[in-house]
């Protein structure tokens, strides 16, 4: 996270150590902030809330956009200069202004009025109030958000959030997959450790079994990499069957870690004709734990109990 | 003789303003379906917040729903339905309605709902809902059949499975006259 926070300021800090060096004169003239607000509105004068303004600045290519809020109105603190705005909303046609200049000592107001986009085939489609019966109207009467009580902070969309979600659910829809092509070498592991431990074991049957253990354990701490590493949501607490699934996790994540220390052992006394003895001897039960540890957690969000 | 004026504006306006009522949403229950070939699943909200409005025969409601507060009782599961359905960005169903105000004494409403979700605009028309009217509550029950599709939401998947696009929401609420 401070590591994303960090390279996004890197072209920030870097456009500033070039102004800062070559151009004393360019500062005195940008120093100020520029603003980009106004107000977004349908056919009717109705607030579009939810449409989303683009900035583009023309001359650098940097985007920014913003959010408008439930009566319509936004806000962009932008660097001085030259844009394009650009605004969008679900059902409504794109409008796009080619050139809006910022300056750093005024505010720019555009205030767009959207127009509705064509309707698209099939039911239900998006609102069209002419043909219905008693379609909902945006007469004076209609209640808003603003009578239910509910406040801008509540009803204003948070990209940042979505953001963070958007990457939490890729990170761990590849925790997943790796988990689910883990468990086919973690499967036939334990089935081929039959032939490994056993008094008449081939090397051959030692060497799969260790080869295989070594794929798992591959793709073991690849799978978890991508849980531990998924974006947290501050504020979220942990309930329901992803509980077990994390608590199996202190199980099988030092399982993964000890069943190839053992096994090593175990593999070596073998390897010099010996019976496998002392502390190695538990390879195999602490392998058959890991593994149903590991089961349970694939379960217990695969499976409703 | 200003007393006069007075006394006589508002008996004129006092009926007209009595002939606007309001309704509360006193208490509801909101529950989305999701099915997927290894789960079954319900979220469920009871914090919707609602009001109508009525004016010359005709009633404006408003419904609005908090997409976070769904819970379907896997906080990993209420996580990913908030990204797949855009709920940061648009954290707040919205539906709205517009009822004649004789529609109180029907047992059955057939009502155009227009729904605001994900950042889409999707209007069900002809949504039958049950009504049932105690003096000055009405208990509204029905669902609404939604789909993922209508609100373009990529339907999520769980061991590489896709859920059913259908997700009916069954509205289960209770307003109060005011």
């Amino acid at each position: 996270m401070l590591r994303n926070v960090w390279w996004s300021c890197v072209p920030g800090l870097l456009a500033v150590s070039l102004f800062g060096t070559w151009s004393p004169s360019l500062i005195a003239q940008t120093s100020g902030k520029g603003a980009l607000t106004g107000r977004v509105t349908d056919a009717s004068g109705g607030a579009v809330a939810n449409a989303t303004v683009t900035a583009t600045n023309v001359e650098t290519g940097q985007t920014q956009s913003a959010t408008t809020g439930p009566n319509g109105t936004y806000k962009l603190d932008v660097a001085p200069g030259n844009y394009r705005v650009q605004f969008e909303a679900a059902g409504f046609k794109t409008l796009e202004i080619p050139s809006v200049t910022a300056s750093g000592t005024e505010t720019a107001v555009l205030d767009e009025k959207l127009e509705v986009e064509e309707p698209s085939t099939g039911k239900p489609t998006p609102a069209q109030q002419e043909n219905l019966p008693n379609a909902p109207s945006s007469s004076a009467t209609a209640p808003s958000l603003e009578d239910l009580g509910l406040s801008p902070e509540q009803t204003r969309g948070n990209p940042q959030e979505q953001a963070l979600l958007d990457k939490r659910t890729h990170m761990l829809k590849i925790h997943q997959r790796m988990g689910l092509i883990t468990t086919i070498p973690l499967i036939v592991t334990v089935a081929t450790s039959l032939n490994a431990g056993g008094k008449s074991t081939s090397t051959a049957s030692r060497d799969l079994h260790t080869a295989l253990g070594g794929l798992t354990g591959d793709l073991y701490f690849m799978t978890a990499y991508y849980a531990i590493r998924a974006p947290r949501v501050p504020g979220t607490e942990t309930r329901g069957p992803i509980r077990f699934h994390k608590v199996m996790a202190w199980i099988h994540g030092p399982g993964m870690i000890a069943t190839p220390i053992l096994g090593i052992m175990a593999f070596d006394q073998k390897n010099k004709g010996e019976r496998v003895h002392g502390i190695a001897r538990a390879h195999g039960p602490v392998a058959i734990v890991t593994a149903g540890a590991f089961g349970a957690a694939l379960l217990s969000v695969s499976v409703k109990f | 003789m200003n007393r006069k004026i007075l006394i006589a504006f508002l008996s004129l306006a006092i009926p007209t303003f009595g002939a606007d009522s309001q309704w509360v949403l006193q208490q509801s229950t909101l529950t989305y379906h999701v099915s997927h070939p290894l789960h079954q699943t319900d979220g469920l909200s009871h914090a919707a917040k609602g009001k109508g409005v009525c004016h010359a025969g005709q009633c404006e409601f408003l419904i609005a729903v908090p997409v976070k507060s769904f819970d379907s009782g896997d906080s990993n599961r209420d996580l990913h339905m908030l990204q797949v359905t855009r709920g940061a960005e648009f954290p707040i169903v919205m539906v709205r309605t517009r009822l004649p105000e004789s529609a109180a004494a029907s047992a059955t409403i057939n009502a155009d709902l227009e729904i605001q979700f994900a950042g889409q605009t999707v209007q069900y028309k002809q949504v039958p809902l049950q009504l049932e009217t105690q003096g000055g509550e009405a208990h509204i029950t029905g669902t609404i059949p939604a789909t993922l599709a209508d609100f373009r939401i990529d339907p999520p998947s769980l061991l590489t499975m896709p859920v059913k696009n259908e997700i009916p929401v069954r509205v289960d609420m209770t307003w109060h006259l005011q």
